[in-house]
């Protein structure tokens, strides 16, 4: 799952600034669970060792057979691995979900009218709420995409937002993925498996479906292409199979039933795009593209990409094709702007964020600059540009040579470095060699944007499965679970 | 419609699991061959080896050898586990196009294949190991037959999968009743029931002949035969209505290219005659059938696939 950005931050030390216990999902306190775990708890208690391991072996053969697997190559030979897949669902009462789903909808709109602000007129920046040259001068920003009618002004169709929930029990944003977010499938895929493992359990708790994901998506989709034919064709646009994504890139096509094609399979030709059928050309309205900006046109973007088509951003131009996200969102989940989401919020909706950011130092300011220089030992340090894990500090796990060169580059480029305070994930109930056992999770709900905006009540729930680890990235030993969101009335009693 | 590049994948997969399968069953025939040290079980082991393609007959003399490399060889593009690799591989390309059912299969094959333990687990038990490969390409086909549609896609399958078969059969019978090959008549009733069990003849065989081995009647029967489904005759059938199929869909007239090509072919065997053939020699006749193979391949690219983009852009 290449998109899936990490959370890297790591166990406080005996710090005062941040002395909280994570919240658990689970337990309320010793003794006691919160009423919406209650029949899990119960059911668990039935169960021997042995069996919740037979189950998580079902569970895993289940994920080996579809092929939701990723392949790690070697000299030799290539073996496939399964992201693991904790069988215990994380659950989220119904109305824990409404302010959580409030939320990401006015984050959404607020971003896509900040988008759409940015590549045209740019008020934002002419009233000062963000720095001129943090926007335009971030890598991410997109000046081909000045000026270009986006229907709906939606500009992130699917975004799939990080949350993580504090120990004070709130949950609060960590990052927007308005790129091309990828996880979906694996949330689709562990709620096949987790339906089977604990099927009593499922039906009695009142957990709100979210297989409807695939034909929201494609709904999405078709309403970008306006009114231009009445039955738009839509494809799904992939690297191809060597692609660690791959897996979801097939999984959505064939359940939206359009087809998967390479940038071998298109044409463009006089601004109009077309894959190669067995019966000739064939017209394209509508491309959800899991191709990063970068690699969609050589002619535009970068010229040795052979991911993409050549031309295809001009027929974007001229309006004859949808590209789904639009080329250029990534500004809007910069690091750096990130900062600055609740100060959008405010001026395009005139709202207070539903959802808080984490506090976030942005070193371009001298005053926080000095103030991240003093606390190197306690924060997360990350490059703006940077994604995945790279280029980061993470303060408390440092050594102090390492802290040293993080000053250098801090002071050479303060504008390329942003700040945030070591936070706990929660916890939630895990399957550890047969025990259950506390691990971290962070929680990545998928939310789509079209003519309207629609959230999946459901999300991807990824896990630390390392004892004490704050990483949940796959490529560092994370893995995922099911994550049962709970009808209004239900896992409320108070 | 589907997409150029998908047929193209549809077409290798049923390639890639007729051969895996073919593969399975002359490797099966070899090690039957090694429990019995006659000069037949060589000449056996020998005519495997051609009709894989390999010229290295001296390989004859260690059957079990060869019979392991053929199964699981990596490096050898012709080996069983290369085949099924292949074949699975395009199945991930166009897993979209593929049920559920259909994939679950492959992938199960290919899991085992790709085992660490392969080796050990043919070690242990050769036979059986090769068995279950082959009634698990059974289930894959019939995964196939009941759970996708039977359109477009399928027709591509099923084209590559009888193509595959038209050629690999039309080799085996070239090595063993070509004259360009043959070194002295096959009489011996083990090498006899040997041929037959290589192409999974045997139980039909005996039902229309009896138990009467007679290499006319072998030749006549995988080339010849009506409802037989590895005869040619019977390949040549399905080639022509499921390019029919595809050439329909794809709007093409029927006169195109691989359509009259295949008609073509399908007529040859449906009036060939068993006397003129055994008088010109089988060689000339089957070299006519693989060349025509070959040239159906050539043109449903042609057709279908890597076709000129001039002809088909908008005006």
């Amino acid at each position: 799952m290449e998109a899936i950005v990490s959370v890297k931050r790591d166990q406080p030390t005996a710090d005062i600034s941040n002395p909280a216990v994570p919240y658990d999902e689970m337990v309320k306190r010793a003794g006691a669970v919160h009423p919406h775990y209650t029949a899990l708890e119960a059911r668990l208690a039935t169960l021997s060792p042995e069996e919740l391991a037979e189950r998580q072996r079902t569970q895993e053969r289940f994920f080996l057979l579809q092929g939701i697997t990723f392949t790690v190559y070697g000299a030799e030979s290539s073996t496939e691995r399964i992201i693991p897949s904790d069988i215990l669902p994380r659950i989220i009462p119904g109305s824990e979900w409404s302010r959580i789903e409030a939320g990401l909808i006015q984050r959404l709109k607020a971003l896509n009218m900040f988008l759409a602000d940015i590549y045209s007129h740019q008020q934002i920046l002419m009233d000062g709420v963000l720095p001129r040259e943090l926007v335009l001068n971030a890598p991410s920003y997109r000046r081909e995409m000045q000026n270009l009618y986006v229907p709906h002004k939606a500009y992130a169709n699917v975004c799939g937002s990080d949350l993580i929930r504090q120990p004070n029990g709130e949950f609060a944003v960590l990052e927007d993925n308005l790129r091309v977010p990828s996880g979906v499938s694996y949330m689709l895929a562990n709620r096949e498996a987790s339906r089977r493992v604990f099927p009593g359990t499922f039906r009695s708790a009142g957990v709100r479906g979210i297989d409807r994901y695939p034909d929201l998506l494609l709904t999405t989709l078709k309403s970008m292409a306006g009114n231009w034919r009445p039955n738009p064709q839509v494809v799904v646009l992939t690297p191809g199979v060597y692609n660690s994504a791959y897996y979801e890139h097939a999984y959505l096509a064939r359940l939206m039933g359009v087809p998967l094609v390479e940038g071998r399979d298109l044409v463009v030709h006089d601004n109009f795009v077309y894959m190669r059928t067995t019966r000739g050309l064939r017209r394209i309205d509508v491309i959800y593209r899991r191709v990063d900006d970068d690699f969609i046109d050589p002619l535009t973007f970068r010229r040795d990409s052979s991911l993409g088509a050549a031309g295809l951003f001009n027929a974007y131009r001229a309006g004859n094709v949808m590209i789904c996200n639009a080329p250029g969102t990534g500004v809007a989940d910069d690091k750096a702007v990130y900062a600055y989401v609740p100060a959008i919020i405010k001026y395009y909706l005139n709202q207070d964020a539903i959802l808080p950011n984490i506090e976030t130092f942005l070193c371009r300011e001298p005053a926080q600059l000095s103030h991240v220089l003093a606390n190197l030992d306690k924060l997360v340090v990350k490059a703006v540009g940077a994604s995945g894990g790279y280029g980061m500090l993470v303060g408390p796990h440092s050594t102090k040579a390492q802290q040293a060169e993080f000053a250098d580059a801090l002071q050479a480029d303060p504008a390329n470095y942003i700040a945030q305070p070591t936070i706990q994930l929660s916890t939630a109930p895990c399957l550890i060699d047969g025990n259950v056992e506390p691990r971290h999770v962070d929680l990545r709900p998928f939310i789509l944007c079209g003519e309207k905006i629609v959230v999946t009540p459901g999300a991807l729930t990824r896990v630390a499965l390392r004892k004490g680890s704050l990483v949940v990235n796959s490529s560092q030993g994370g893995g995922s679970k099911d994550t049962w969101v709970l009808t209004e009335s239900k896992g409320d009693a108070k | 419609m589907m997409l150029a590049r998908v047929a193209d994948s549809l077409y290798w997969i049923g390639r890639y699991v007729e051969r895996a399968e073919h593969m399975c069953r002359l490797s099966d025939v070899m090690l039957n061959a090694t429990l019995d040290r006659s000069d037949a079980a060589t000449q056996v082991a020998r005519i495997a080896l051609l009709a894989v393609g390999d010229t290295n007959v001296s390989k004859a003399q260690a059957p079990y050898e060869a019979a392991l490399a053929l199964t699981l060889e990596r490096g050898d593009g012709g080996s069983i586990f290369s085949s099924i690799a292949h074949a699975r591989e395009n199945a991930r390309q166009v897993r979209d196009q593929i049920t559920t059912e259909t994939w679950e299969r492959l992938n199960i094959i290919y899991l085992r294949m790709n085992n660490p333990d392969a080796v050990k687990a043919f070690h242990d038990g050769s036979q059986v190991f090769l068995h279950d490969t082959i009634a698990d390409l059974h289930l894959f086909k019939g995964a196939g037959d009941a759970t996708m549609s039977h359109g477009e896609g399928w027709s591509f399958l099923q084209l590559g999968v009888h193509l595959e078969r038209a050629q690999l059969i039309g080799s085996l019978l070239d090595v063993v009743f070509g004259e360009r090959r043959r070194r002295k008549p096959l009489a011996d009733h083990f090498a006899l029931t040997s041929i037959l069990r290589m192409s999974c003849a045997l139980e039909p065989y005996l039902r229309v002949y009896t138990a009467e081995l007679q290499p006319r009647h072998i030749l006549n029967f995988l080339m010849l035969d009506e409802d037989f489904p590895r005869s040619i005759r019977f390949c040549t059938t399905q080639i022509e209505s499921h390019l029919a199929a595809i050439t329909r869909h794809a709007g093409l007239s029927a006169n195109a290219g691989p359509e009259r090509l295949a008609g073509r072919l399908k007529a040859r065997l449906h009036f060939a005659d068993m006397d003129e053939l055994e008088a010109q020699g089988a060689s000339a006749f089957l070299k006519t059938v693989l060349d025509d193979c070959w040239a159906i391949h050539r043109s449903l690219y042609d057709a279908f696939v890597a076709y000129s983009l001039e002809d088909r852009l908008p005006a």
